[in-house]
């Protein structure tokens, strides 16, 4: 079993900013999908999101958020001079990482912190582009002759950077680009780090958008979305599911040693009892249908625990809503807990909040924390009619009471990464 | 636990096998040349080290570009370049680490040529013209998730990004190689620096060389103003130094360190990075990046813990700053060096210079075993290689 412990969490999400609404908003099984209102969707075909409800971000709105602290207006100017709020993590990342820090009590002492974050794809700077435009192409010209200099995306370690700078943190920082399983992997890269002795305290988790015209065009494309524009678009494990709805917002976590928690006083939240990952090996479009390597995730990581399955008792689905994912799941998590499968409790947050991709799986490790938070396990929003082929115990669209210990968050991204973490009721 | 290095292949400006790469790179050649990927004429760098060649055709073209396709030939070359007991693919990790997604404006011409600023009515005017494979050709881990679909990979797998994710890829093999999750890493980087949009981000945060090709300055040389953006792809093969027996080539070790600073890291975050793994009387592979002032802060503090007199090469003065695949890149080339026992010049640098470490000027012979590779990046990042020849090694 590991020693580290999570000791500060915060969410952005399509619920607000703040850990306290997300878990409120879980806690009444709402749902904080709507139409798109960052950009003008009208013609998309997707119209709906799970967006975080501020139209524009900037320097004001962050400051407002963050309260007064000393030298905050300067670093928010500066960043802000440089456009890093026109990509959207990058502020979801700095409003999380902030929250977890403060709620960790974690200050100067901390410094040595390392950082590990899942990020997604770099922003595209698409207002940048009109002026460097000349029949049709990219004028190169032009853009290195313009002043300031054009920048047509963010760099892939913007969100790191915010973080690492504004609390003068001095460990490695370390970016997990593998796609909807990152967030998940971030968690269990900063547990092995402080099992190995390599860090003592790490900020990690997640943060994404793709709620912008180029990320839900793109995704349009592919087909990966749900094409309705209900608020009901994704539907876990529901027979009429059709497709996933897009979602931004962050999630991060201070993990820690748990002496290092007990030196500064701390009481976690929960512990991380074990994790693995799987590479699937199938197509980058479509997880293995037999679920075989999400399954070895399962295994990898209760053995990494040291639990028997029985002793699971709750199940955080990856649950994207797609028609392949959710049996593909389905099938393994019958295939790793057997019998014992009828009787765990599944949900998937997807519904509520969007796929979150590459912060995915940092989202819904918060939403675990519900469990031991307020003895409730998050519902599957839009659940009406649980489909033959995900035969598991899917709580439906309101919240469960229940004191549960264990549970266990998977993540099965793009490209067939799988990421599977258990956390414990910290005691 | 000591983990070797059984395999290997690459795509590098100065060769694509590791053997023609080494012959050119022992001949104190420079990859650099004038850029030719775009018009580069007006931009303030207009040099570059290019991989010469195409990626060969394949069906995965639909799902990957350029690098991405190297990324993928290199790590079946290096699978295969690995002998001994066949592992199963479900004991075989595969970690990938490329510097960001460099997004190749071109693929967005159909959706962006008649955008309004505004993005007022933004499908019509454009977004509905992507490719629907657009995203996936853009996906962080697409070349990862197709090499592990082609080579039936199936074990731990994580990707990296950034500039020192190649360095990130081998620590994370290596920490999963002594956890026992598996038996096998297949370690895969590559990026590219010397695409235009690249060279415009890297314009404002690091110092590219302004000169032509005939007036460039030699790394270490104290009247450089910058480095030669190259670009690579390298692919290793680890594994647990008993699993390998004669077939490991070299042990190896890696650390990263961050120091938060914008442009390249500072004397600090080094040194933090070579504390975990440098130790005295060592051969030194330097980042070299081509600006007098900091190759001698580089050199000033690589010696506190290697001694002054160590030997110092420079793959990347050779080959360009090839990014996130620098670590790969010059954990092949100093390993390839140490077991030939002969050291590569920095290329085109004419006088060693009073900082301390020996830049080696010509062709040499050296009876050395063991050697660490340092590359830096963007923002203020480190990553930290050190390879130590088998014991039982002879020449």
């Amino acid at each position: 079993m590991s020693s580290a412990v999570i000791s500060g969490v915060g969410v952005v999400s399509a619920f607000g900013v703040g850990s306290r609404i997300f878990f409120d908003s879980l806690a009444q099984g709402k749902s904080g999908v709507g139409p798109i209102r960052s950009f003008d969707a009208r013609h998309f075909p997707v119209l709906v999101a799970g967006e975080v409800p501020v139209a524009g971000i900037d320097a004001d709105f962050l400051k407002k958020e963050l309260g007064e602290s000393p030298g905050l207006d300067s670093f928010l100017a500066g960043w802000s001079e440089q456009g890093a709020f026109r990509d959207r993590k990058a502020a979801f990342a700095l409003l999380a990482g902030v929250e977890a820090w403060r709620a960790a009590r974690c200050g100067p002492a901390e410094r040595s912190a390392s950082v590990v974050l899942a990020l997604g794809l770099e922003q595209a700077l698409l207002q940048d582009f009109a002026a460097c435009m000349e029949e049709g192409a990219i004028s190169w010209k032009k853009v290195a002759a313009a002043r300031p200099p054009i920048s047509f995306r963010t760099e892939v370690d913007l969100s790191a950077r915010l973080l690492t700078e504004w609390f003068d943190l001095k460990g490695p920082v370390v970016v997990n680009s593998s796609a909807c399983a990152a967030g998940t992997m971030a968690v269990a890269q900063a547990a092995a780090m402080i099992d190995r002795g390599q860090a003592s305290i790490v900020l990690c988790g997640g943060a994404d958008s793709m709620v912008n015209p180029l990320g839900i065009g793109g995704m349009s494309r592919l087909g990966a979305p749900s094409p309705r524009a209900d608020i009901d678009a994704c539907r876990p494990f529901d027979r009429r599911r059709d497709g996933l709805v897009v979602g931004e917002g962050a999630a991060v976590f201070v993990v820690e040693a748990e002496e290092h928690a007990r030196v500064r006083g701390i009481t976690p939240l929960a512990r991380v009892l074990g994790w693995a990952t799987t590479q699937d090996g199938y197509r980058v479009t479509a997880p293995r249908p037999d679920g075989s390597c999400a399954r070895k995730a399962m295994q990898l990581a209760l053995k990494k625990a040291g639990l028997a399955p029985e002793q699971v008792q709750y199940i955080n689905a990856h649950g994207t809503g797609t028609p392949l994912n959710d049996p593909a799941e389905a099938r393994a998590i019958r295939d790793v807990f057997g019998a014992h499968a009828d009787k765990i409790p599944v949900s998937s947050i997807k519904g509520a909040v969007g796929h979150l991709m590459a912060a995915s799986g940092a989202i819904e490790l918060a939403a675990c924390l519900l469990a031991f938070e307020r003895d409730l396990l998050p519902g599957t929003c839009n659940l009406k009619e649980l489909d033959p082929d995900c035969p598991l115990a899917v709580i439906g669209p309101e919240p469960r009471a229940a004191k549960v210990d264990v549970v266990l968050s998977n993540s099965f991204g793009f490209g067939g990464q799988n990421a599977s973490v258990i956390l414990g009721r910290y005691s | 636990m000591k983990i070797a290095v059984t395999g290997w292949a690459w795509r590098t400006p100065l060769g694509n096998t590791v053997e023609e790469g080494m012959k050119r790179l022992l001949a104190g050649e420079r990859a650099a040349r004038e850029h030719h990927h775009f018009d580069a004429s007006t931009f303030e760098c207009r040099v570059a080290a290019p991989i010469s060649g195409k990626p060969a055709p394949t069906k995965q073209a639909k799902f990957l570009k350029r690098m991405a396709l190297f990324g993928v030939e290199v790590a079946r070359e290096a699978l295969q370049s690995g002998t001994g007991t066949q592992v199963p693919g479900d004991r075989v990790g595969v970690f990938f680490g490329y510097g960001g997604l460099r997004a190749e404006w071109e693929d967005l011409m159909p959706a962006l040529a008649q955008q309004h600023e505004s993005g007022k009515n933004g499908w019509n005017q454009g977004f509905q013209l992507l490719h629907p494979f657009w995203i996936l050709r853009h996906l962080s881990n697409n070349s990862h998730a197709i090499a592990a679909e082609e080579l039936q990979l199936t074990g731990e797998g994580v990707t990296f990004a950034g500039a020192n994710a190649g360095a990130q890829a081998v620590s994370g093999a290596i920490a999963a190689l002594r956890a026992g999750v598996i038996d096998k890493a297949l370690v895969v980087a590559h990026d590219s620096l010397i695409e235009p949009e690249t060279l415009v981000a890297f314009s404002s945060i690091a110092s590219l060389a302004t000169q032509s090709v005939a007036e460039l300055v030699a790394s270490y040389d104290a009247r450089g103003t910058g480095y030669v953006p190259g670009e690579a792809a390298a692919a290793i093969i680890l594994e647990r130094a008993d699993a390998a027996g004669a077939r490991a080539l070299a042990y190896v070790e890696a650390a990263d360190s961050a120091g938060g600073q914008e442009g390249e890291p500072g004397r600090d975050t080094i040194a933090h990075a070579l504390a975990r793994v440098a130790r005295g009387g060592v051969l030194v592979d330097g980042a070299g990046r081509g600006t007098g002032q900091w190759d001698g802060e580089e050199r000033a503090v690589v010696a506190e813990f290697v001694g002054a007199e160590a030997p110092l090469v420079c793959t990347l003065g050779s080959m360009g700053n090839v990014g996130s695949a620098s670590a790969l890149v010059q954990l092949i080339s100093l390993t390839s060096q140490l077991r030939g026992g002969e050291l590569a010049p920095v290329a085109g640098l004419k006088h060693q210079g009073s900082s301390p470490l020996r830049p080696v000027l010509t062709r040499t012979s050296s009876t050395a075993r063991c050697g660490i590779a340092l590359c830096t990046g963007a923002p203020g990042l480190v990553g930290v290689i050190r390879v130590e020849l088998p014991e039982d090694f002879r020449r």
